[in-house]
């Protein structure tokens, strides 16, 4: 196989998803329940792994996995926790982007063990949402 | 010769599968990079073989493996998976998907999964 093709096409798509990830991110940040910017986000972690994968880039496989992960936990949420995990998601895009731009200057990607552990931690449980008040309850009168 | 549809919506993904069949001599009769494609391609195409992928927009792999078994209750899927989605495999497999193979592609492991499933259409 041509890897050198297929190295190409990883950083052609790598970067497209990780614009896509970032958009979707700003748009978690308005909205934390946002189900399409929460599913193309898992989507498009899911994807780079498979690509890292395939060309033994470990490093951005394992970040990949790890955040689309963590997406999948998101989904079953429903919505990102608290500011501290959509931080943390920038965090892990901000990660990718530094190991794709590394393996467009063809240079190994480091790897970050460290972003790789909290990705992989159990994420508290999503708090419920407050309850809006009545307006039955409300007294009309004082 | 065995025509092969492929379903994967990173186009990385296809011209790889493309690659190792078309080593094989098998035609790859069409491309879907979603599940709705993936089953408007099989009605039009009628491949002897589909590679689908679990996780794509519009419609996941699973769902489009069910929308093609309405079509064809004899249709010959085979699932392309990635570590850690062996529940969502089961489940593609419980929906008519005849077989697997796992991400990263080793060339020698896609050919033989498809000419196992294909040997058992015979």
């Amino acid at each position: 196989m041509d890897m050198a093709k297929y190295r190409r096409i990883f950083l052609e798509e790598a970067t497209e998803h990780l614009a896509e990830i970032g958009t979707a991110l700003l748009a978690l940040e308005k909205e934390t329940a946002n189900p399409d910017a929460i599913d193309l986000i898992f989507r498009m972690a899911h994807s780079i792994k498979g690509m890292a994968a395939s060309l033994g880039y470990d490093a951005i496989t394992e970040v990949s996995h790890r955040l689309e992960d963590r997406m999948q936990s998101i989904r079953s949420a429903g919505r990102v926790a608290d500011p501290e995990e959509l931080a943390l998601l920038f965090r892990g895009v901000e990660c990718l982007e530094a190991m794709v731009r590394a393996v467009a200057n063809e240079q190994e990607p480091k790897p970050d063990p460290e972003l790789v552990r909290i990705l992989a931690e159990v994420p508290a449980p999503v708090p419920a949402q407050p309850k809006k008040k009545l307006l039955s309850l409300t007294p009309l009168l004082p | 010769m065995t025509r092969v549809l492929v379903a994967d919506d990173a186009s990385f993904m296809r011209q790889m599968i493309r690659e190792i069949v078309e080593a094989e001599g098998f035609e790859v009769c069409g491309e879907a990079s979603d599940g709705l494609e993936a089953i408007e391609e099989f009605k039009r195409l009628h491949p002897d073989v589909v590679t689908m992928d679990i996780v794509m927009p519009r419609k996941s792999g699973i769902d489009a493996v069910r929308g093609i078994m309405e079509l064809d209750r004899s249709a010959c899927v085979v699932m392309c998976s990635a570590l850690g989605q062996e529940t969502l495999v089961a489940e593609a497999m419980q929906a008519g998907a005849r077989d697997f193979i796992v991400k990263p592609f080793k060339p020698d492991s896609v050919i033989d999964t498809l000419k196992k499933v294909l040997e058992k259409e015979i």
